[in-house]
């Protein structure tokens, strides 16, 4: 089985996918790609049986009632706003579930999960209030792994809406917010104020040798001044929701609020409900906002590319330099020559101000001391299979119900978790770390241009409805993502954010 | 019912120095509600809290958005009074600071000022529009009557905080808005208090005979009828500031009220909630305010049924 575009031209950055034989698959791109076995690892592109997927026609609403994965777990019940079930899985290939049942609960507020762990009644709750470290930590019966920061919170800014088309203001700005009284304040521990939009722990991105302006309200005052800006009305809007990035949004907004009446600007907040905040800066109508990025492989890519590429809206105009030097650092493997690109973006965010890159925040997931396997993973879901409590049930809190259990049509971390259990990608994120490892792939290997990536597929591979993996599967479970015209392109709302975010736009479209 | 304005007020007083004096029925009344446990307590609350909204920028030492920042003051901190042996060379919080390093003290006594006015503001506009309506329906009748009514049975099909959050999701969330939005579903409770009094008191013989002396309708209604059918709107008014105040609150718990910075106590709560356990004077405080607040109107609220009652005397 073959998919393929008969050439590069339709905008997108996939030229094939083909089975070359019953166990492996061969992904041909229209352009080197050095982060391609990170993004094939993400939870969206988990594989799927191709008959299976037949069967729902790729309806994320089928799939949800009975989803068919390979994973250590298969669903038991879904019950609606109450909880997820799951079963162990008795065929699975690698090492099999240490509890024989796992139960994914959510709830909104921290100091609910957190009850809930504190009483027994749940084993592990996700997000601890940043106020509750002290506590967990305090408590004997419980533990506390911290989250490395692989995420950024940032002020955004629209560069064609006044008054922030003018470069001076936004620049103002900069000097008067005091990043570091925000971070020390407001912000859990392992939190860092940020110097560049992308953590500094990643291999290329970051330039420490850049650093973001310094707080100095004397400066921001003149600029100010010299705009002819004094006595600004501004109105700020963010999100009630609460991210690893930004763990106290509301009281994060009001100390920004006050930070800018010591310049002289007034700010009023305005809070927006999530969807329409988030599609509202999307189309680039939002002016003065707070939001943040949480990393999905540890590459700058998935920071800068996403928010300062060509189609980006969000901060009104894009800036062709800082496109054109994405371009270049995208499209080698040499850390050298991609840092020297990013430096150069680094100088050019820092003159144009799109944006004031905070805090890379730090937070933390909770478990009972008695949990063996208690993890936390940087860039990917928590593996249930790993865990086991001194019980038959592992019971999981976290913030939000899953919406569907088809993550090729989804982008939420809290779906992903319920996914993560049920089906599995080629490659996985190795337990704990921002590594990739071997998973329903035994090996990969690329060519020298990093355009051609062929993957040998694991033997005797068992999905949950008895199926054998082989190639075609992978090829129909691509297939089903990318091209348009497909019978099985259907998802929750057809538009397969990842699938569009790594690799553009669909073919026959 | 007997309405008390039209009831004979010869009863016999309990003394007989006072028979020589004539008692108007508001004295009568007020003298009835100070007698009354209930109304005592709700009486005093109210005043206290009128005062303390009237002198809030004398009694709060901080403004509502400033913030208190010292070495070793943390955010959060608990409530810090010298008398009970608070280190003194810290500054005195009565209540503790909040999330923002702001005075807790000073923004529940500001809020005070908000929330009497949310429960004055809204109350008032839907008293008015509400007698407005309920008299039209009550005196015109007919198709009108059924026409307003039936309308006012649609707003009372919602529960009323629904109503709210569904006015407010339209409008779009702000202290106006909302402030629209609870007026408008206290509305069809004042309508038909007042519709039905109007109903009774028009069949009343010194209706007829003002009628008969050629009085026009309008003079009648509002002249004639409409003061002689204000005494449930009193009482039921009264009782509707403290569900008005607790909607508002409600509706800025919700995050679709007050904005931030405001000193709203239901949004000060909302911000907090996640801080129960962790810094409870947080939430303590501003909803011990509310609680404070709504009892004393419902006190008040109960005494004056109980004072305006003609069936029951003192």
């Amino acid at each position: 089985m073959k998919v393929e575009a008969s050439n590069c031209d339709y905008g997108g950055s996939m030229k094939s996918i083909e089975a070359l034989d019953e166990l492996t698959v061969k992904f041909t791109l229209c352009t080197p790609d050095p982060a391609f076995p990170f993004k094939i690892a993400g939870d969206s592109f988990a594989i799927l049986d191709a008959d299976y997927l037949n069967e729902t026609g790729g309806d994320s609403n089928k799939i949800s009632e009975n989803p068919v994965g390979t994973g250590p777990y298969k669903l038991k019940e879904w019950k609606r706003g109450e909880s997820i079930t799951y079963e162990a899985f008795a065929d699975y290939w690698g090492n099999k579930a240490k509890t024989p049942t796992a139960v994914l609960r959510w709830s909104k507020e921290a100091a609910q999960r957190l009850l809930e762990l504190q009483s027994g009644n749940a084993d592990g709750m996700s997000n601890v209030g940043p106020d509750d470290f002290e506590t967990v930590e305090k408590d004997s019966s419980l533990k506390l792994i911290e989250v490395p920061a692989a995420n950024i919170f940032y002020i955004g800014f629209n560069n064609t809406i006044p008054p922030f088309d003018d470069d001076r203001v936004r620049l103002a700005f900069a000097y008067a917010i005091d990043r570091q009284r925000i971070v020390d304040d407001y912000y859990p521990r392992g939190s860092v104020v940020a110097t560049s939009f992308v953590p500094t722990s990643f291999a290329v991105g970051a330039s420490p040798n850049v650093p973001w302006h310094e707080y100095n309200p004397e400066k921001a005052r003149e600029l100010l001044k010299e705009a002819g800006k004094e006595n600004l009305e501004v109105t700020l809007t963010y999100r009630d929701v609460v991210r690893g990035y930004l763990p106290n949004p509301g009281i994060v907004a009001q100390e920004i609020q006050a930070q800018l009446k010591e310049v002289g600007v007034n700010v009023k907040i305005e809070v927006k409900e999530s969807g329409a905040f988030l599609d509202s800066v999307t189309a680039g109508k939002e002016a003065f906002y707070l939001l943040g990025w949480g990393a999905d492989y540890p590459d700058a890519t998935n920071f800068l590319d996403y928010h300062f590429g060509p189609q980006n809206q969000q901060y009104g105009k894009p800036y062709d330099d800082i496109v054109a030097l994405l371009r270049e650092g995208a499209s080698t493997a040499d850390l050298a020559k991609r840092q020297a690109a990013y430096d150069k973006v680094n100088e050019l965010l820092k003159k144009y101000v799109p944006m004031i890159p905070v805090a890379h925040g730090g937070s933390a997931i909770a478990f009972r001391a008695d949990v063996e396997g208690a993890h936390a993973n940087p860039v990917s879901a928590l593996v249930f299979a790993e865990m086991k409590p001194p019980k038959d049930t592992f019971v999981f809190v976290q913030n939000a119900e899953p919406i569907s259990l088809n993550c090729a049509d989804e982008s939420d971390g809290e779906t992903f978790t319920a996914c993560a259990q049920i089906f599995e990608t080629l490659l996985r994120f190795k337990l704990g770390t921002a590594e990739v490892e071997p998973a329903l792939a035994e090996s990969y290997e690329a060519n020298d241009g990093l355009t051609e990536w062929t993957f040998k597929l694991r033997p005797g591979v068992k999905f949950h409805n008895g199926a054998t993996l082989d190639a075609n599967d992978v090829v129909a479970t691509m297939a089903a993502m990318w091209d348009a015209k497909n019978p099985n392109h259907k998802g929750r709302t057809g538009t397969f954010e990842y699938w569009t975010a790594y690799f553009g736009p669909f073919l026959n479209q | 019912m007997q309405e008390s304005a039209s009831a004979p007020f010869a009863a016999a007083p309990a003394r007989p120095a006072e028979q020589l004096r004539v008692q108007s029925p508001f004295v009568r009344t007020v003298r009835r509600l100070l007698r009354n446990r209930s109304a005592q307590v709700g009486l005093a609350i109210i005043t206290l809290l009128v005062l303390i909204a009237l002198f809030a920028d004398v009694i709060a030492p901080y403004a509502c958005d400033q913030q208190i920042r010292q070495s070793g003051l943390r955010r959060r901190s608990p409530p810090c009074i010298h008398l009970l042996g608070c280190d003194r060379d810290k500054p005195q919080l009565l209540m503790g600071l909040d999330s923002n390093f702001r005075d807790l003290f000073s923004r529940v006594v500001y809020g005070s000022r908000l929330s009497l006015q949310i429960g004055f503001l809204t109350t008032g506009a839907a008293i008015l529009i509400g007698t407005l309506l309920g008299a039209a329906a009550g005196y015109a009748g007919g198709w009108a009557d059924n026409a307003i009514m039936r309308i006012m049975d649609v707003l009372l099909a919602f529960p009323s905080l629904l109503l709210a959050i569904a006015i407010v999701s339209v409008l779009g969330p702000g202290l106006i808005n909302t402030l629209l939005a609870v007026a408008i579903v206290s509305i069809p409770v004042y309508a038909r208090v007042v519709r039905a009094s109007v109903l009774s008191v028009k069949e009343m013989d010194y209706i007829a005979a003002s009628h008969a002396l050629g009085a026009s309708p309008l003079r009648i209604l509002f002249v004639r009828i409409l003061p002689n059918s204000l005494t449930p709107l009193i009482v039921v008014g009264t009782l509707g500031i403290a569900t008005a105040i607790l909607d508002a609150a409600g509706l800025s718990f919700l995050g679709l009220g007050a904005q931030p910075p405001t000193p709203e106590w239901g949004l000060m709560l909302g911000e907090e909630r996640n801080s129960v356990f962790n810094a409870p004077h947080l939430v303590f405080f501003p909803g011990i305010a509310i609680m404070i607040t709504v009892l004393g109107f419902n006190l008040l609220g109960d005494g004056l049924r109980d004072a305006l009652d003609p069936r029951r005397k003192a």
